[in-house]
């Protein structure tokens, strides 16, 4: 599935810095191989998300990093969030392209599973998720 | 990030891919003025055509602008001569170049992106465009075959500068020699400070792949010290430092700090323990995977921990007539995270012992 | 769609103490991590799905009345967590699949946000 899909299945956007003004024709045609959806950034590393569609509802600079430390190709920010100025920014120096969508994480996530998005495979030996009583 | 080029037929055809996807990036990114012919021959509207016709004999050009007094009032070209031959022969040759010139201008700005001006060549049909400045006055011509060139100089800048950032980092360890080499990189991690929370593990990476490390160590040496990192900024009292020793068969980072430090090394090992407040889990951390993902992450883990102890600081008051007890943590104390990767001989970052990228020689 | 089918469908482990799940239909699905989220959307008598097992979730839940949490990634809960689950009668589920996993599979049954 490529970038340009997605803007279709979840109605997306892109969240560009102020200076500028679209996307590159290239970024369109970025192939995506998984997806994985998850608000816990120590959750999202716990997955093989390279060339991956991060789907999450978390806006800060973090998920940018988290992303690029798993190789993610796009990030998709749902619940029609706006990420602030900084996480834009972070990832336009990153080279991660940043969509957002009006739909739920379980629409999204949905639509796109329709669509033939393989989950995201986790990585032998990671932890099980948080299973805390603390 | 441009692929270097490399021997077998496979890479190659990447790297076209490469190649072709950033010459379309480029062609948003460059303006007309990076690209454009600035040295223009032009006429002016009383220029016989005969002369026009030597101008275009000599210079090996096909076409011209016309100005008039700094003004570009219109453009002839070498069809516009055909015309001028085919109307009345060679007495025309002594008519003005103002009988034939075109007066409809397609121009393009200095400033606009060559995306621009290859969407009106595919418009109009042209072979050349004129250039006009902010005052709109002539300021060059530009063909597709300027664009070509620019995209392909652009291009090749773009590796060339990759590949000597890269030649540069990736023979530091052959090109100095001692008994132990290794390169220090450290890094002040400010604590609280979410928004640039996870840049010194983005450097740490990046610079890894630069010094070719392969893309698993660097992703591996990337998530733990990302989590370090993260661990830091929410826990630590004054933040914590971060330096990553990289020699040619290991990467040894070290993470330190002056904070609470961890009551039970043990328990904090345990998936899912977590210390982290309500606010940080809303944030997307503090699950009590951290640790989880280092240990899973690193060849070898090394933890030294001093629990803060309480210390009972008493100030007096008011002359002495009371006194103020406060607890603060003795100073000193904190937490030492020692993080190992093992690079097998085939990764190792000394060159003349690696297999991949041979291509800067 | 009624619990039962979905639990069915999906292959859940019920946790908690078994109900007459055939009687509930879930007004609708909602995804999220992050409690504050889930609160703000989620509705009432709807499923979540989360990978978060901590206590909290049993609180989200039983204050907003959901049919049932279905827990990912076999993100197994702490016994306590459980016990106060049947407590507060909330529906633990618990499944080995990725949250994208579920929502898709979700979907695809022709459930909807609600």
């Amino acid at each position: 599935m490529r970038l340009a899909d997605v803007l279709n299945i979840v109605q997306a956007r892109f969240f560009l810095p102020d200076s500028v003004q679209s996307p590159s024709p290239s970024v369109l045609n970025r192939e995506l191989r998984v997806g994985g959806s998850a608000d816990l950034m120590s959750d999202v590393l716990c997955y093989d998300m390279s060339q991956g569609l991060l789907i999450t509802g978390l806006i800060n600079p973090q998920t940018v990093r988290t992303a690029e430390m798993v190789d993610v190709a796009a990030i998709l920010i749902v619940r029609g969030k706006t990420p602030p100025p900084e996480t834009i920014r972070t990832a336009w120096e990153a080279g991660i392209p940043l969509l957002g969508t009006q739909m739920t994480m379980f629409e999204a996530c949905g639509r796109l599973y329709m669509a033939n998005l393989p989950s995201a495979v986790r990585f032998a030996g990671a932890p099980p998720p948080d299973c805390t009583a603390h | 990030m441009a692929q270097l080029p490399l021997s077998e037929q496979d890479m190659l055809v990447d790297r076209g891919a490469g190649f072709i996807t950033r010459a379309e990036e480029l062609a948003y990114e460059l303006k007309v003025e990076q690209v454009m012919t600035r040295d223009v021959k032009t006429v002016t509207p009383r220029t016989l055509i005969i002369d026009v016709l030597n101008l275009f004999r000599e210079a090996r050009i096909s076409g011209a602008p016309v100005v008039d007094q700094d003004r570009l009032v219109g453009v002839i070209s070498i069809e516009d001569l055909i015309r001028a031959l085919r109307d009345s022969g060679r007495s025309e040759l002594r008519a003005s170049v103002s009988d034939y010139m075109t007066t409809r201008l397609v121009t393009v700005n200095v400033y606009d992106s060559i995306i621009e001006a290859l969407k009106l060549f595919a418009k109009t049909k042209l072979g050349r465009l004129l250039v006009v400045d902010r005052a709109g006055r002539l300021a060059g011509i530009i063909t597709k075959g300027d664009i070509t060139r620019g995209l392909l100089n652009a291009l090749q800048r773009d590796i060339e500068t990759e590949e000597l950032k890269r030649y540069r980092a990736s023979h530091l360890f052959e090109d100095i020699i001692s008994d132990r080499t290794s390169l220090i990189l450290r890094y002040h991690i400010a604590p609280r400070d979410f928004i640039n929370g996870g840049a010194a593990s983005s450097n740490i990476k990046r610079a890894l792949l630069r010094l070719g490390a392969n893309p698993q160590l660097a992703r591996r040496c990337g998530v733990a010290v990302y989590e370090a990192e993260m661990n830091l900024i929410i826990h630590a009292t004054n933040g914590g430092d971060i330096e990553v020793e990289i020699e040619p068969h290991q990467i040894v980072i070290h993470v330190t700090d002056d904070g609470p430090g961890i009551e039970d090394i043990e328990q904090a090992m345990q998936p899912g323990f977590s210390t982290a407040p309500p606010e940080i889990r809303e944030l997307g951390f503090g699950a009590g995977m951290g640790l989880q993902n280092i240990k899973r992450s690193v060849d070898e883990l090394n933890i030294e921990s001093t629990p803060a102890r309480p210390r009972l600081i008493m100030k007096p008051k008011r002359g002495r007539e009371e006194w103020e007890l406060s607890r603060e943590p003795a100073p000193g104390q904190g937490t030492r995270l020692t993080m190992k990767f093992f690079l097998q001989a085939d990764q190792s970052l000394e060159r003349h012992s690696s297999t991949g990228r041979e291509s800067a020689e | 769609m009624t619990l039962q089918e979905i639990i069915d469908r999906l292959n859940l482990t019920v946790l908690t103490e078994k109900k007459d799940f055939t009687a509930i239909t879930p007004s609708g699905v909602y995804a999220s991590d992050l409690l504050s989220c889930v609160m703000a959307g989620a509705h009432r008598r709807g499923l979540w799905i989360t990978l978060q097992s901590h206590v909290n979730i049993v609180a989200v839940a039983a204050l907003l009345d959901l049919s049932a949490v279905i827990i990912t990634e076999g993100s197994t809960p702490e016994p306590d967590v459980i016990q106060k689950a049947n407590r507060e009668e909330v529906t633990l589920l618990l499944t080995p699949a990725p949250t994208y996993t579920v929502a898709g599979k979700l979907w695809e049954l022709g459930l909807r946000e609600g």
